[in-house]
């Protein structure tokens, strides 16, 4: 593309904002947001959790009447690819309409999206990434879950009090499963536990019984694992299977009712941290937990769906503050503004390089049920 | 009790062998059954049609959905779900066999019959069949892992000595030998068996001296089709979950084994199927994990490159 041509199409890409902004500024009629999400393809599983969880959040918020109009969320299927999301991202930029977006599911996919609402200028929300660069993009990446660095460390100190002084750390091959492994093994080093055995694996191999047999050749006294609960469940029932003994504990991605349903009483034992436990009492947790049961059978919401509840009133709350004047300018500012929002997940607060700093609890599974840890 | 960390009368017997090792040995050997059990029914369909048939990982998937539904609606031995599930597999094969391959067969003239036009036109179509029926099921199921009841799981820790094996090992060894073992007296035995062949070694040939070869490439798909369907079965009890994209990575599995053993060697693939089971536990050994998941396409690589005939191949044409 030569010069000219680059600056007849910027030409035309800003008279096409500006007549967008123009619309927004004249009509406000409704409020748009979009949200990108697996919802299908591998990872369809945790989008469509997101998805029910957002459309609670957005249903309360038009019933509350806080704004005369009703926002709307526009939802697109990343299948948690880069290429795709990425499209979906110069959508949403490209759409005037859209004045925050919520997501992507894994940090890779966000970090990929992220460039795009970088250079656009439109502030991204991900309820899940939680790889430590992904804020460090741009000031447009906010998150509302505690990234790696938050995460690993808090693990690292909990097996240190433990007295567990060896321990063997698995992670699945991504960015998330580098940058927690990496996070957790600097902070057991500065405790004094020696990380005796250190490998990623691939997510979603069937078969962990190879690396199982080589993990017990140390023997480890403990296992850290930064492990999506589909990989844990497989993980834990082979490892029952072939005789280890050693305690396990992993990040909060683990955290799914799933988990004990594929593992059964293989689950029990398994240490984990969560901003969120659905047994919290207190009256919005509970609110969140009757309205996701009424739509979900009666199975209880982990981590992730209340992740998503959350970051959507995040969202909403900010666009809320901004009304009528709603720009995406206006709608980062808020959001950066964000202070003690009272979620299901803890209270937010971003700080300044758009991080939240919530409290994590420590959570063990007793009898085939996520509780409280003891430990 | 641990695999490894107490010494035991095999590793008494054998000192020089850790019993690290057979452990591994014991792992690869049964993963390498897992995908002997799908490359038996995936080399059968290649042989007599000459094309890859991309749309058998989706039958391993139904196989192990239904053998789930039929689980979770009556709860029958698990013979008795053998034997539906092997149904189901009959009845897939037929279907996949008039929408996928048929359509491609419609003229019998010679060149229509050499054409690789017409072979390779159907790898498309069992590819997109397999495309529409995954993301079918996901939209049905949901791509989430299903959990299986777990007094149908094959995983029951069985301890010798050493090392430990589960009873789906058992199963499955006892299934992929009996599936070999029948396949192979019903290929020489039989009249079917005689047409498959025929077919197999020349379509043409086999039309000219009156065998139905429509007939035959039908039946193929079903005996096929059977087997794979009762191999998703038996590894999603095996590893206690069933999800859509299950098939996949058997399939690339099979596939591999498949070439290494020369394409229409049943034998052969189900050698280098536990081949590349053994080499792929054995491999974690020397390398972290994630790597050893390499090892079946390094072989595919060097058997292109060093034996493009396969290993068990004999004197057919080159892979």
């Amino acid at each position: 593309m030569n010069i000219r041509k680059k600056a007849v199409s910027s030409l035309a890409l800003l008279a096409l904002a500006l007549s967008g902004t123009g619309v927004a500024h004249a009509a406000q009629t409704s409020v748009r947001i979009g949200y990108q999400l697996p919802l299908t393809g591998n990872t369809a599983q945790y989008g469509q959790d997101f998805k029910v969880a957002a459309e609670i959040a957005l249903k309360e918020f038009n019933a509350s009447g806080r704004l005369p109009v009703p926002v709307e969320i526009v939802f697109e299927d990343s299948r948690s690819d880069a290429k795709e999301a990425v499209s979906i991202a110069r959508k949403f930029a490209d759409d005037p309409s859209i004045v925050g977006v919520l997501g992507d599911f894994t940090s890779t996919v966000s970090m990929a999206s992220a460039q795009v609402y970088k250079r656009a200028g439109l502030s991204q929300l991900s309820q899940t990434a939680s790889h430590p660069d992904y804020t460090k993009i741009s000031k447009w990446q906010f998150r509302n879950i505690t990234n790696q660095d938050q995460e690993g460390p808090f693990n690292a100190d909990w097996i240190a009090s433990q007295g567990y002084k060896k321990v063997a750390v698995i992670g699945e091959q991504t960015d998330w499963g580098q940058s927690a492994v990496q996070a957790f093994e600097k902070k057991a080093k500065e405790n004094g536990i020696e990380v005796v055995f250190s490998e990623y694996f691939n997510r979603g191999i069937p078969d962990f019984r190879s690396l199982i047999t080589k993990v017990d050749r140390v023997p480890p006294d403990a296992i850290y694992g930064a492990i999506f609960y589909e990989d844990a469940a497989q993980f834990l029932k082979q490892l029952h299977q072939l005789g280890v003994k050693a305690p396990v504990f992993s990040s909060s991605a683990a955290y799914n009712e799933q988990l004990i349903k594929l593992a059964g009483k293989d689950a029990d034992g398994l240490r984990l941290t969560s901003t969120f436990l659905p047994t919290v009492d207190a009256e919005n947790v509970r609110h969140f937990v009757t309205a996701w049961k009424a739509v979900r059978n009666g199975e209880e919401p982990g981590q992730f769906p209340a992740q998503a509840y959350d970051a959507t009133n995040i969202m909403l709350d900010a666009v809320a503050r901004t009304y009528p004047d709603a720009t995406r300018d206006n709608v980062r500012q808020a959001l950066a503004e964000t202070k003690d929002f009272p979620g299901v997940t803890g209270s937010t607060t971003f700080d300044a390089d758009r991080e939240p700093h919530k409290s994590l609890v420590k959570v063990e599974v007793v009898n085939g049920k996520f509780e409280p840890s003891a430990h | 009790m641990s695999a490894s960390a107490t010494k035991s009368y095999l590793f008494e017997a054998f000192p020089v062998i850790d019993s690290y090792y057979f452990q591994q040995l014991v792992i690869g050997l049964s993963q390498g059954m897992t995908y002997a059990l799908v490359a038996i029914g995936f080399t059968l369909i290649f042989g007599v049609l000459n094309a890859v048939n991309f749309a058998h990982s989706e039958v391993y998937t139904i196989g192990a959905v239904a053998g789930l539904f039929v689980i979770g609606a009556y709860a029958p031995p698990l013979a008795g779900v053998v034997l539906l599930v092997a149904a189901v597999g009959a009845a897939l094969g037929f279907g996949l066999e008039r929408l996928a391959f048929k359509p491609f067969r419609r003229f019998s003239d010679e060149a229509s019959l050499k054409s690789r036009a017409m072979r390779e036109s159907t790898l498309m179509s069992s590819l997109a069949l397999s495309i529409i029926v995954r993301e079918g099921l996901e939209l049905v199921m949901g791509s989430q892992m299903q959990p299986v009841p777990f007094n149908y799981m094959l995983n029951t820790p069985i301890v010798l000595g050493s090392i430990t094996i589960v009873s789906g090992d058992v199963v499955i060894f006892a299934v992929s030998a009996s599936m070999l073992i029948g396949l192979q007296l019903l290929l020489k035995k039989t009249r079917i068996g005689l047409s498959i062949r025929a077919v197999s070694n020349n379509p043409l040939g086999a039309k000219y001296s009156g065998i139905n070869v429509d007939r035959t490439i039908v039946s193929t798909f079903v005996l096929g089709s059977m087997m794979g369907a009762v191999a998703g079965l038996l590894v999603g009890l095996y590893y206690g979950s069933v999800f859509p994209s299950m098939g996949f990575a058997p399939g690339i599995k099979a596939f591999v084994a498949m070439v290494m053993g020369g394409l229409v060697s049943i034998p052969g693939a189900v050698i280098c199927a536990l081949i590349l089971g053994v080499s792929e536990s054995m491999a974690t050994t020397f390398m972290p994990s994630a790597w050893a998941d390499m090892v079946p396409y390094l072989f595919l690589i060097l058997t292109l490159i060093f034996f493009p005939r396969g290993l068990f191949g004999g004197g057919r044409e080159r892979v």
